[in-house]
């Protein structure tokens, strides 16, 4: 590497410190992300004015820029809370699952994820999934132990359970979004909105077309009567509530009426 | 633990679109095709890198003779022949080819590290290093360079003798970050909490002191909770795996009961002081309201000072800084 200080971008401690606690924790919510930022301001420049988060996280970038890594911000697809972690854009991020898991582990994940990137709902039942047990590489694997391994999953945050079926958590589509649309281009779904990869969300019943749960929000925010963008039919779904960061105290609890939103069934 | 999926050690690669050798451009050279583990196992992971077959050697790439026991140990070349001896080989890689190789080894380092697992020598180079074994010392120091001054952590060599690596944070002043992040009680509160216990009796703690203490948090050994999943578990296995506590019969004692002591990682990874200030957060008391303890905190922490002046003595670190 030719220098730290390339022609965007200072690192200080501040920012180092900030990286280092990024790392550690994998994926953070935005509040946490802003509490971190502050902390780190303290520890190292007590009397500096606190930047923008955005502008933080972009000078921060643009050093990482020649690492080919990036923070990168997302947001969850079932309530719209803002997430960071840091990613690895240069190799597959699977390699990062690849050091925590066995061969036949890393398949029954890759056999997960390509049943939910093939399901309507962007969910795949735990029973389609056990049932591809045997078709796993590597060490033979009972059914039972695959249950633990899902579990294993789901405790590192690759995937969210939801009463019996499995979907890709927040940071699985953060850190694997460019790997999951060149590996499976013809089963991805997109968002019709933002553009990215969609997993969960709405679909029009005329024309097909999907959008995220938080971007049919924002959409169709304050519209009484609530149109198709692309074909210009009625929207069939019930209109989700925008994430509102001051309203929410606690966002690891998922509040009850959230899962009605799963509900849209093409 | 897990086995390395034998894709990960296939140290040939794709060839990519010919060579990237002009390292000054800050972008990503060409659209990076994942090739992906997941994909197709066969094929090669980890990045794309051109083949070996660069446009031109550069200047031999060896870097000055840097006598660390340690490489040498693990090194079957002889790193010290210019390249162009006739040796059936690998062309030397052009410059930008080791500079990507140092930032696959720095993501892995840190992954191994979000991950406590340990960093371990011969896994670098079965999993990332691969057929640059040869360059593994520069590769090893640009990394080093890199987690430095980008993320201010040493990567240290902690001990020769099994070859581990740790990764150690190198900004003034060291602090309980994980403490002060959440209101919550993450993994490593749980951890210091059993930690503090430990020292504050001088002594190993009993399982059932232990989970006297934990009930104050709410944790019971057959209730699952929603954080920390299987409590028992977590700290008996997994701690006890990564080497943070210690999970130890206690003799001669009928019917069995069991005993937590520290264990290597946390002796190496956290200090006296840290737990004192920690008993001095979740208190709300001075430290100092641990008297003998505090002394024994502030004993360490000065040994420590003389031991380490501003860095680590040179044989350990293979750190520039």
């Amino acid at each position: 590497m030719q220098g730290s200080a390339r022609r965007t971008g200072v690192m200080t401690d501040v920012h180092r410190r900030f990286l280092q606690l990024l790392m550690t924790h994998g994926v953070l919510e935005e509040w946490d992300v802003k509490r971190m930022q502050k902390h780190c301001y303290k520890v190292h420049d007590r009397n500096a004015t606190v930047d923008k988060l955005e502008d933080f996280i972009n000078n921060i970038n643009s050093v990482l820029e020649s690492l080919y890594i990036e923070i990168k911000r997302g947001v969850t697809e079932d309530d719209g809370r803002p997430i960071y972690a840091l990613v690895n854009l240069a190799t597959t991020s699977v390699s990062k699952m690849a050091t925590d898991f066995a061969e036949n582990e890393l398949d029954l994940f890759r056999k997960a994820l390509e049943l939910i990137i093939d399901s309507e709902s962007g969910f795949a039942s735990s029973t389609n999934i056990l049932n591809l047990v045997d078709q796993l590489k590597g060490k033979k694997m009972k059914k039972k132990e695959a249950e633990l391994v899902l579990q294993k999953f789901v405790q590192n945050k690759w995937l969210i359970e939801k009463e019996g079926e499995f979907t890709l958590h927040g940071r699985a589509i953060l850190e694997m979004e460019q790997y999951i649309r060149e590996t499976y281009p013809d089963s991805v779904k997109i968002c019709n909105i933002c553009h990215s990869l969609l997993i969960q969300g709405q679909s029009c019943e005329t024309c097909g077309i999907r959008m995220h749960l938080p971007c049919v929000a924002k959409y169709f925010r304050s519209n009484a009567e609530p149109r198709c963008p692309h074909c210009n039919d009625y929207w069939p779904h019930e209109i989700p509530e925008v994430f509102d960061p001051e309203k929410e105290r606690e966002p690891g609890i998922s509040k009850s009426n959230r899962k009605s939103l799963r509900s849209r069934r093409h | 633990m897990s086995e390395q999926s034998k894709d990960l050690s296939d140290p040939s690669f794709a060839a990519e679109a010919p060579s990237s050798e002009a390292q000054s451009s800050p972008g990503v050279p060409g659209g990076v095709p994942p090739s992906a583990t997941l994909a197709e196992p066969q094929s090669p992971p980890l990045g794309p890198t051109a083949a070996p077959q660069a446009a031109q050697p550069p200047q031999a790439p060896i870097e000055e003779v840097d006598p660390k026991a340690l490489l040498e140990a693990a090194e079957e070349g002889r790193a010290h022949q210019a390249p162009s001896a006739a040796q059936p080989g690998p062309a030397p890689p052009a410059p930008a080819q080791l500079v990507q190789k140092a930032h696959e080894l720095m993501w892995y380092v840190l992954v191994k590290d979000q991950k406590k697992m340990i960093i371990w020598f011969p896994d670098m180079v079965k999993d990332v290093i691969g057929s640059y074994k040869k360059w593994c010392r520069s590769i090893l120091r640009r990394t080093s360079l890199i987690l430095a001054r980008v993320f201010g952590l040493h990567l240290r060599l902690t001990s020769l003798h099994t070859m581990e690596f740790a990764l150690v944070k190198a900004l003034e002043p060291e602090e309980l970050d994980r403490v002060a992040l959440s209101n919550r009680m993450p993994m490593t509160g749980l951890l210091l909490m059993i930690l503090s216990l430990i020292y504050v009796k001088g002594r190993g703690a009993r399982e059932s002191a232990v989970w006297n203490v934990l009930r104050i948090l709410g944790l019971r050994p057959w209730k699952k909770h929603s954080t920390f999943g299987d409590v028992r578990k977590l700290i008996t296995e997994e701690f006890v795996q990564q080497n943070y506590l210690k999970y130890q019969r206690v003799p001669y004692v009928e019917p069995p009961e069991y005993e937590f002591f520290w264990g290597s990682r946390a002796s190496r990874e956290i200090t006296k002081m840290q737990i004192m200030e920690f008993l001095a957060r979740v208190f709300k008391k001075d430290p100092q309201a641990w008297p003998s303890r505090y002394r024994e905190a502030l004993e360490e922490a000065r040994a420590l000072r003389e031991a380490n002046p501003a860095a680590h003595c040179p044989r350990n670190s293979v750190s520039e800084d």
